[in-house]
């Protein structure tokens, strides 16, 4: 009796978990046209070819609203009082704190976003879900390090080398790498985030060719030989030796407790957005293992679920330049901008630095 | 007929050595583009390398697909904001020009206003003007074409003013008193000499005009949409994420059909009139 009774239970349970899969699998837009605020070229192919497909499967279609971050940031705020154009928007670490300041976002769902069990805890809450991260620190030449006789870098300050004068190029403050990278240069030299004068000094010291805007001058400087080495994210290194060029990276030791720097990239959702439903579907996809693989292969940054990193890790380029194990990642040096004043670093930076 | 050559002086050379360095100044950007896009290299990866260490052609054929379409919307854009520019800015001209009204030159400073205010405001202002409008009165103009259009009008104006300004500024009223005279109406005066008359700073207003709309960025990243992204801005998210030889055969494209339309210009209009729209374009 007590057999046929578990028995009954199992069978129901095994029922009921069918037809739970069954309803988010049946889970359909049709109908609904998503507006995702997102960044332009490869970056939005590859959402295109994976989740935007997928989407359509659901009898939705997905529009991209494209630009940068702050654009579409621009954009929400022009449009308020009025229906957002924009449903789920990609998000810079150092933007974030504005647009929760201006009330722009809205809670995420977090129980429909079940690949978030893919995450490490501090890369998800009720406003925001991590989707892509660049690691900062140095991309050098090897073979003319060696030539050269100097020792592989460990930190920032050894890019300071006067073999190394008029050889290296450092991030404008202005490029996409640029804040995060001139914060991680204060902390190296002892500063913090109120205190950046340290960034400067070291700067200095390195007597840079000049500043880059687009990592690409990093890595056609390698190419040519023009620079031994660059302050960029891990991308733009593999990026070069893809190319052909003989790169190495290394994740600078900051302190004696971090090594690596982090720049995170995240999902919200806009508040007032009439697609809702689709935009937490739009969430889970994005941080979903096979679309986060593809985007990191072909976007170069680092993905955020932990499934991708171990298959990231099959790759021999990525794998050496990448920092691709979880807990390593989770004690990188990553800059709260909601504690720091960037239009202070700014003057900073255009007082101490002349181009 | 011609006389004895006269030796070449150090005068006439620093004359050539200064042209010579003029057109390499010009044209050195267009070459090494050129020759770039030709750049080899293995895979899928490439860095821009000049001179190329080999040659390719490969890279035209992964030219994005998106890119083309944006080079459409780019052309279509392009070429009727500067016939709308010219709609407005040569009745524009001829009332700066011919009335004597007051605030004459205020109105003159409103019509180059676009040219001083940075483009990216521009951009910005447009946005939220089509916001204010759309709340105001449901007219959806953000991401639309129109409402590219009518940002892209208004950087061009100005050049169409300037232009036709200029020649009419040189123009021989007496050319008009005399068919007057003669007993042509005031209308057929406008469309028999004046237009004809100030033609080619039209056509060099709206050549301007065309190729600020082509080129523009900061001002079309605000009010584009995934289908009406322009070329230039096209261009500009793809350098956010690589920067490979594929981006130059994109740009070569460009330059190569630019120089194509240049020719047809010049047989159909003839741009030695062009050139000289800022002398004597008026007497022609």
């Amino acid at each position: 009796m007590m057999k046929s009774f578990f028995g009954l239970l199992g069978v129901t349970a095994v029922i009921a978990g069918l037809q739970a899969e069954t309803a988010i699998a049946q889970e359909r837009f049709d109908g609904v046209t998503l507006r995702v605020g997102t960044f332009g070229g490869p970056w939005r192919d590859s959402q295109a070819n994976i989740i935007a497909k997928k989407f359509e499967e659901l009898g939705g279609t997905i529009e991209f609203v494209l630009g940068s971050p702050q654009a579409n940031m621009a954009r929400l705020i022009a449009s308020q009082g009025t229906t957002p154009p924009i449903d789920m928007i990609e998000i810079l670490d150092a933007n974030l704190p504005v647009m929760i300041e201006l009330d722009l976002l809205m809670p995420i769902d977090l129980s429909k976003v079940p690949n978030t069990q893919y995450l490490a805890p501090f890369q998800y809450d009720e406003m925001k879900v991590a989707s892509w991260a660049t690691q900062e620190g140095i991309c050098y030449n090897p073979g003319a390090y060696a030539e050269l006789g100097i020792d592989a870098p460990t930190r920032y300050q050894d890019l300071a080398d006067p073999r190394l004068n008029a050889r290296v190029i450092i991030p404008d403050i202005n490029s996409g790498g640029g804040l995060a990278n001139f914060a991680a240069l204060a902390y190296a030299g002892g500063g913090d985030g109120e205190n950046v004068a340290p960034a400067i000094e070291m700067i200095r010291g390195f007597g840079p060719v000049g500043f880059w805007m687009q990592g690409a001058d990093l890595v056609t400087g390698m190419q040519t030989g023009d620079l031994l080495a660059g302050v960029s994210h891990a991308g733009w290194c593999i990026r070069a030796k893809n190319a052909g060029v003989d790169a190495a990276f290394v994740h600078p030791i900051i302190n004696d407790d971090v090594v690596g720097v982090s720049k995170d990239g995240w999902l919200g959702i806009v508040k007032g957005t009439p697609n809702y439903d689709a935009a937490v579907w739009y969430v889970n996809e994005f941080i979903d293992s096979v679309f986060q693989s593809d985007f990191a292969a072909v976007s170069g940054v680092v993905p955020v679920n932990s499934i991708s990193l171990g298959e990231l890790a099959n790759d021999p380029i990525l794998a050496s330049m990448m920092e691709l194990d979880p807990a390593a990642i989770a004690t990188q040096l990553r800059i709260d901008y909601s504690t720091v004043d960037i239009g202070t670093w700014s003057d900073a930076w255009n007082r101490g630095l002349t181009r | 007929m011609s006389g004895p050559r006269r030796p070449l002086d150090f005068g006439r050379w620093a004359l050539l050595a200064w042209c010579a360095f003029s057109y390499v100044f010009l044209l050195s950007p267009l070459v090494i583009v050129l020759i770039g896009s030709l750049s080899g290299g293995e895979g899928d990866y490439a860095a821009v390398v000049f001179p190329p260490e080999t040659l390719t052609l490969r890279w035209y054929g992964r030219i994005p697909s998106d890119q083309w379409q944006a080079l459409g919307v780019s052309f279509v854009l392009g070429t009727v904001a500067a016939l709308v520019a010219a709609l407005i800015g040569i009745p524009a001209a001829l009332g700066l020009v011919r009335s004597n009204i007051r605030g004459k030159f205020l109105m003159a400073a409103i019509f180059r206003a676009p040219l001083q205010i940075p483009a990216v405001v521009t951009g910005f202002a447009f946005l939220q003007l089509y916001y204010l409008i759309l709340r105001g009165t449901g007219i959806e103009l953000p991401g639309t074409f129109a409402g590219l259009l009518i940002g892209h009008v208004f950087i061009g104006i100005p050049f169409v003013v300037g232009a036709v300004t200029a020649v009419l500024q040189r123009f021989d009223t007496r050319l008009e008193e005399a068919a007057l005279i003669l007993g042509a109406s005031r209308q057929r005066v406008m469309w028999r000499v004046t237009l004809p008359a100030i033609l080619p700073g039209v056509y060099a207003g709206c050549l301007y005009a065309f190729m600020v709309s082509f080129a523009d960025v900061p001002v079309s990243i605000f009010l584009t949409s995934s289908s009406t992204t322009t070329y230039p801005v096209a261009l500009f998210f793809a350098l956010e994420n690589d920067f490979n030889p594929a981006i130059l055969a994109s740009a070569s494209v460009v330059i190569i059909f630019s120089l194509a339309m240049l020719l047809v210009a010049q047989r159909l209009i003839g741009l030695d009139a062009l050139l000289r729209s800022g002398g004597g374009g008026g007497r022609g």
